[in-house]
């Protein structure tokens, strides 16, 4: 899971309507503040920005992303042992123990799951989640591979065959695009992004799993930091009851779910140029009562079941888009596709006293996601 | 120019070898092995960092709730 936003996508005045969402740029897995640190700055101090580049933060704590490659460059290899130095309590005396040390020992390469024709779809999912777990979740507060949200799925694909490669820690976002590609060509199953944007202490955090719908069953891939809140069996009933699973979890580690969004079937081939539709229906927890929330999800999921629905990018191709350049005015204009639906907040005050009373609670500890 | 210069002439031509561009690969590789190795190592000591962090704010919330 990453980070928390500074800005909402969407509008909060925005009721029930169709309306395309502003595009944030992919591998800012959350809306960031303007300007960004670059893996080509060669002094930390240098307070040029590149355009394009985006801050990325997780829970109010920075993260970077590798932008070039393997094996990593300097400045941003550098920039990695920096960061953990500040945020580990034993700080240089750790790295300096990795760093210095003359030998390490070699984490095995996990072997890619190979699919059999004997193989059951559980199963099949069980074999990838347990390679993505055997990769492990990045806590070092780097990311090692760049994902752009916007991309061509087959630029994606190709970001997956590198993750395979270089066999390395990932997170969530990572996991949704590796989920993607290890599933490719399996028919029967169709993949999905969920998205959540969740609140704690005052912070909001992100966080996106790979939906898998086969044979009238729903259960998600992904990669976090929380069990509960990655990969769950094929044994949801309804895209609904999958989502309350998640809700349910999210309130165990008291991150109050703002806003869910539910993007359309992945295609299977991975050549495809049509990026990936990330959030074909936008739900704000805040103001949807439960009832409002699980009717909007059954639609979608027969919607989708149905295959009647199309993304907008199928009609007119998405360009990338990098940070600071507007929409033309013709995309400026809501998507007939597009839904955002909003749930009635209930109990506004109570949720405006909770931030504060957690975060006296800790020394400034976030539970991320 | 006489064959015979051709040959004494210094070879000014910088592109690398074949021999080179292997030594140079070699080399990449076992950089990415020590980078990868560096990462597992530090992602386990940042991985029971944030564990033991975790369960320290879970106690906190534990003994206030009480």
């Amino acid at each position: 899971m990453t980070g928390p936003n500074a800005t909402s996508t969407c509008s909060p005045a925005a009721k029930m309507g169709r309306h395309r969402s502003k595009s944030t740029s992919g591998s800012t897995y959350c809306n960031s503040s303007p300007g960004a640190e670059s893996a080509t700055l060669s002094t930390p101090n240098n307070a040029g920005r590149s355009s394009g580049e985006e801050d990325e933060k997780d829970g109010g704590v920075l993260f970077y992303v590798n932008r070039t490659g393997f094996p990593i460059e300097g400045v941003t290899w550098e920039r990695m042992w920096t960061h953990v130095a500040k945020v580990h309590p034993d700080g240089q005396d750790m790295v300096s123990k990795i760093r210095n040390a003359a030998y390490l020992p070699k984490h095995p390469v996990p072997s890619v799951p190979n699919f059999k024709p004997s193989m059951s779809v559980p199963a099949w999912l069980l074999a990838i989640q347990n390679y993505m777990k055997a990769l492990q979740y990045n806590h070092t507060g780097t990311q090692f591979f760049e994902i752009r949200k916007t991309r061509p799925l087959c630029g994606l694909m190709e970001t997956a065959r590198e993750m395979i490669r270089e066999s390395l820690p990932i997170k969530c976002l990572e996991a949704v695009i590796l989920g993607i590609y290890l599933t490719n060509g399996l028919t029967s199953v169709e993949r999905f992004p969920i998205s959540f944007k969740t609140q704690f202490s005052g912070n909001h955090f992100h966080h996106v799993v790979l939906g898998v719908y086969c044979n009238g069953r729903y259960g998600t891939l992904g990669m976090s930091r929380r069990q509960d809140l990655m990969d769950k069996a094929l044994t949801f009933r309804t895209l609904s009851e999958l989502v309350m699973e998640f809700e349910d979890s999210y309130r165990r580690y008291q991150h109050t779910l703002k806003k869910v969004k539910i993007g359309l079937y992945v295609p299977h081939d991975p050549h495809v140029f049509q990026p990936i539709e990330w959030k074909y229906l936008v739900l704000n927890a805040a103001r949807l009562g439960r009832e409002d929330m699980r009717k909007e999800l059954e639609k979608h999921g027969r919607d989708m079941r149905m295959k009647i629905l199309k993304s907008s990018s199928a009609q007119s191709p998405i360009k990338e888009r990098t940070r600071g350049k507007s929409l033309s005015p013709h995309r400026r204009q809501s998507s007939p596709q597009r839904r955002h639906i909003h749930r009635r907040d209930k109990s506004p005050a109570a949720l405006d006293r909770k931030p504060a009373e957690l975060s006296t609670l800790n020394d400034g500890y976030q539970i991320r996601i | 120019m006489e064959p015979t210069c051709r040959k004494d002439k210094v070879k000014l031509n910088s592109t690398p070898t074949r021999g080179d561009r292997a030594k140079q690969k070699s080399a990449q590789q076992e950089l990415k092995q020590r980078q990868r190795a560096e990462i597992y190592a530090l992602n386990k000591v940042m991985t029971e960092l944030e564990q033991q962090q975790f369960e320290a704010f879970c106690k906190q919330m534990q003994s206030q709730g009480e």
